[in-house]
């Protein structure tokens, strides 16, 4: 059967809409699959997987995931190990948040250049796990 | 045999269904007893995004190889539909105005888009490709169009 | 997750937020201009992923109040979702058939809703308006 298929990292993101970490992971996560890892990433879309989306599923059993989580609650990870497997590497906004000098966030809906700022730091953050993930592909 | 052949592209399953025609187009055609029906292919629903609008010849009207047989349409996009054949269009699948979203679900089965009475049967057949053929063109396609399946 | 304790019996709205498609994230947008801005006394959000995850404080928000999902696409993953948890899901909206009325906006962008998107989100947030006003006079 005809294969196209690379070496790839799955990215599960949350998109929590409690806080605005949640706003921020997703930012973080769509930069790093569309600007900064184009062509190492794919998306997974959390809730289609959690709705028992065959191919979010079967890609995240088969090939190494990022989970980005906004919170310690860990959605994204926990429902990566439920259904499909361990993921290769897992970050969490409030970890990112801590090494950071108390940036002042903005609200969950408009991000303010601060916030902003901040999802861009994770969106490198997310892209030096893409790196590594694949620096150790076997 | 098979009734698809597939292939994987980022987490997308492709499938080209065995024992119909296709066009470069990304359009499928099969006939039975005498009778085409054409709809579009899992590649062309899975690069157009959420079909929400469909727009074909209406039913007697004459239709030539080659020249629009309707649209399909997206927030994302709108495909023009050569038709792969010359004929007279019977009917338009009447299930895809209440429910366009069929044309992505089951683009092979119920989401197919209209029949047609072929005028020029034995001669049209000749430019369609087989499924292997079409298949072929569709890793080429996805290969040449890298990224195209999803927004980045 | 922060817990209403007025007591006042509120409407969840709950979102997709796909992150694959503009819908998802207008989805998002529409669900904030309800609950932060249009109806913000009578409704609030949730987290999909976290109710899904077994929360019991989730589980119990939406067991206890009326819920509307807002979907992106006809795949409808909200809807699916919380009617496995056992929400009381007493409406579902998708953002497909908000563009299906309103055929000339094109939403392109998905990490940041460009103005087509915003527009769309903004003419579906009043949809879920509607149907929260609906609910809360048939309480």
């Amino acid at each position: 059967m005809g294969e196209v298929q690379e070496k790839k990292v799955g990215i599960i993101s949350c998109s929590g809409e409690d806080c605005v970490e949640g706003t921020i992971s997703r930012v973080a996560t769509r930069q790093a699959l569309g600007k900064l890892r184009p062509n190492e990433t794919v998306t997974i879309c959390l809730p289609l997987f959690l709705a028992g989306g065959r191919e979010e599923r079967e890609f995240a059993r088969d090939y190494p995931t990022i989970t980005v989580d906004g919170c310690d609650k860990m959605c994204a990870k926990v429902a990566t190990e439920r259904y499909s497997g361990k993921p290769a590497s897992s970050i969490v906004v409030t970890d990112v948040l801590k090494n950071l000098h108390c940036p002042k966030l903005s609200s969950r809906r408009k991000l303010n250049n601060e916030t902003l700022a901040v999802a861009e730091k994770v969106a490198e953050k997310i892209a030096e796990e893409v790196d590594e993930v694949l620096r150790h592909w076997v | 045999m098979n009734e698809y052949l597939r292939t994987t592209y980022d987490k997308f399953e492709l499938r080209v269904r065995q024992g119909f025609y296709y066009t470069k187009d990304d359009l499928w055609v099969s006939v039975e007893n005498g009778k085409a029906r054409v709809g579009v292919s899992d590649y062309l629903q899975k690069t157009s995004g959420d079909v929400a609008f469909i727009e074909v010849a209406k039913p007697g009207s004459a239709v030539e190889k080659g020249k629009d047989l309707g649209t399909i349409e997206s927030a994302k996009t709108t495909v023009p539909l050569p038709s792969p054949l010359s004929g007279t269009l019977e009917e338009a699948n009447s299930k895809l105005t209440g429910n366009p979203e069929l044309v992505n679900s089951d683009p092979y089965g119920e989401g197919w888009l209209v029949t047609l009475t072929p005028s020029n049967l034995e001669d049209d057949r000749i430019s369609l490709l087989s499924a292997d053929d079409y298949f072929k063109l569709m890793l080429e396609k996805l290969q040449s169009e890298h990224g195209k399946l999803e927004s980045k | 997750m922060k817990m209403d304790t007025t007591n006042q019996k509120k409407v969840i709205i709950i979102p997709c937020s796909g992150i694959g498609k503009a819908f998802g994230s207008i989805s998002r947008d529409a669900t904030f201009e309800v609950t932060e801005n249009l109806r913000k006394d009578n409704t609030q959000t949730l987290c999909l992923a976290l109710l899904v995850s077994g929360d019991e404080d989730s589980k119990r928000l939406v067991r206890d109040n009326k819920c509307i999902t807002v979907d992106g696409c006809p795949l409808q993953c909200a809807e699916k979702n919380v009617k496995l948890a056992g929400g009381n899901l007493t409406g579902s909206l998708r953002v497909v058939d908000t563009y299906k009325e309103n055929r000339h906006l094109k939403p392109r962008s998905i990490t940041f809703l460009d103005p087509d998107g915003q527009q769309m989100a903004l003419k579906l947030a009043e949809k879920i308006a509607e149907k929260v006003d609906g609910l809360l006079e048939d309480q």
